[in-house]
């Protein structure tokens, strides 16, 4: 007669025991889902990012005193870009010189220079810059947007510029296209 | 004959009086009306485009070095090579044509109100999708077109605050277009945005099943007419006169109007005239009329604007009973999209 409570406990303790059994492996096991396929969706989400940034170098362009001031000079990058590099100044450092991309900064596309008008135009979505690179007309121009500048910097009077050196266009060696100067460019 | 019909009757236990009963339900009368199959049209060419597209995959090889010339290997020396990649070219295009219409369709009979409300949120997804196919079809080709949309598509996605430049890294694989860019198209257009629009049309069939056709009945009706007729076999007789006059359209657009092969792609030189599929020229004109940011988040709001729209007409309908703002909110969208493309497809810049 006394086991009878007893039993009853120890069922109803079994029961709750079981329960919080039950609900632990199921708290576990969400948790062991949500880390595992978390970590896969992770994983993959990196895998998909690319690994590494487009590689540049820094290359020589000319001898930075045999440009003077409103010289320029074509530069071709090894991915064949072309850039437009101008002396401006004559304070005797990297502030004097600028270097022109030829990729629009709306939304990437190739400006060419019409002679005819004095400007770099885009052909994408009717992009005009001055030959500064200030956008004058077209979307660049209302968001205030000019022709990207590459990076350059004067070492021992040597000027450098840094340049993408990867590309999917069949290209050349890179090459100075001096109006002032004849020297050729390398990489560093 | 009797002992083999058994042996399939034990294995698979499904009888045709049970498979007629699941799909012969009621169809509304309204939809012998022409302008209704437009639902089916879509549905019908997205299969074209996955037989066409499986055997173009037999050939295309998804490289900057080599995609363009296996485009061309099949347009002009693959057996019919030129007729298939006609095929997917021309089914693509009235694939999007389609999609827009059953759209506005939708739109203007008001069948996107409650219960329907998920379901054209569904179709919304399924017209992005459609557009993100064509979108990444014409980029594999790697002609001048199919570069420079791909860079101004990369472009467009970097100008999203915040995330913009994660969103173009993830594009193209790189900082800009590289090497490994096509490949990350060809596999979204041939495998992961054809399975994800094969789950989303799932759903919205499955919806369309479960909620019913909404009905309409139209004024020169004869009032005893009945009001539905049988799916199978009126329906499906009808759906499979649609689809033989779509593949008899589909054979003549691409022996008429065959593909040809564009200048193959420049990355140093963008071409003096350059224009998107007709599908997008919208877009291309809305970022030639505003600056790269406000283009791309005004669109982004119209595009918000349109998937919950049946939400915001509930609101209008609620305070505005009697109100046909939704008609003419329509009308508006619509003259805007025709007059935007036709005013890109006038002009040459």
């Amino acid at each position: 007669m006394h086991d009878a409570p007893e039993s009853e406990n120890t069922s109803s303790s079994d029961d709750s025991r079981r329960s919080f059994v039950g609900k632990a492996c199921g708290v576990a096991m969400t948790g062991a889902m949500v880390a595992s396929y978390g970590t896969l969706i992770a994983y993959a989400g990196r895998y998909l990012y690319p690994a590494k940034p487009t590689p540049k170098a820094w290359m020589f362009v000319a001898l930075a005193d045999d440009m003077k001031e409103g010289d320029s000079l074509a530069f071709k990058t090894p991915g064949g870009a072309r850039v437009a590099i101008a002396r401006q100044g004559s304070v005797g450092d990297v502030s004097d010189f600028i270097a022109l991309s030829s990729t629009c900064p709306h939304l990437g596309c190739q400006v060419h220079w019409e002679g005819q008008n004095n400007r770099f135009f885009c052909p994408c979505h009717n992009g005009a810059f001055d030959p500064q690179g200030i956008a004058t007309s077209g979307p660049p121009a209302d968001a205030g947007q000019s022709l990207p500048r590459y990076p350059l910097k004067i070492e021992k009077g040597l000027l450098f510029i840094e340049v993408e050196t990867v590309t999917l266009a069949q290209t050349d060696a890179p090459s100075v296209d001096a109006s002032s100067n004849d020297s050729a460019g390398g990489v560093v | 004959m009797s002992r083999i019909r058994q042996w399939f009757a034990e294995r698979v236990p499904v009888s045709g009086v049970q498979i007629a009963e699941l799909t012969n339900e009621p169809v509304p009368n309204h939809l012998k009306r022409w302008w209704f199959c437009l639902g089916g049209t879509p549905a019908y060419l997205f299969v074209v485009q996955i037989i066409t597209g499986i055997l173009l995959a037999f050939y295309y090889e998804p490289s900057p070095q080599t995609a363009y010339e296996s485009v061309r290997y099949i347009t002009e020396e693959a057996s019919y090579g030129w007729f298939i990649r006609g095929i997917h070219k021309w089914a693509a295009t009235l694939m999007v044509a389609a999609v827009i219409l059953h759209q506005i369709r939708v739109f203007f009979t008001g069948a996107y109100r409650k219960p329907r409300e998920i379901n054209w949120m569904i179709g919304c997804c399924l017209l992005l999708c459609t557009l993100v196919v064509g979108f990444t079809g014409y980029s594999l080709v790697y002609e001048q077109l199919s570069y420079w949309g791909a860079t101004v598509g990369a472009n467009i996605s970097d100008t999203v605050p915040f995330v913009g430049g994660f969103m173009k890294k993830m594009m193209l694989a790189g900082d800009v277009y590289n090497e490994r860019t096509l490949s990350r198209f060809f596999i979204l257009h041939a495998a992961v945005l054809p399975t994800i629009m094969i789950l989303l049309l799932v759903v919205h069939i499955s919806l369309i099943r479960l909620q019913g056709i909404s009905e309409f009945r139209f004024e020169d009706e004869p009032k005893d007419k009945p009001a539905h007729f049988n799916f199978f076999p009126d329906h499906l007789l009808t759906e499979l006169l649609i689809g033989l006059s779509l593949m008899v359209l589909l054979c003549v657009l691409a022996t008429v109007f065959p593909v040809t092969m564009g200048p193959r792609a420049d990355p140093l030189t963008t071409p003096e005239v350059i224009k998107p599929e007709w599908f997008f020229y919208v877009t291309f004109r809305w970022l030639k009329l505003f600056s790269g940011t406000i283009a791309v988040l005004s669109m982004g709001f119209i595009v918000f604007v349109m998937f919950i729209w049946p939400f915001i007409d509930g609101l209008i309908r609620r305070y505005f009973p009697r109100s046909e703002a939704s008609v003419w909110i329509g009308l508006a969208g619509a003259a805007a999209i025709i007059a935007l493309t036709v005013w890109e497809a006038m002009v040459e810049h």
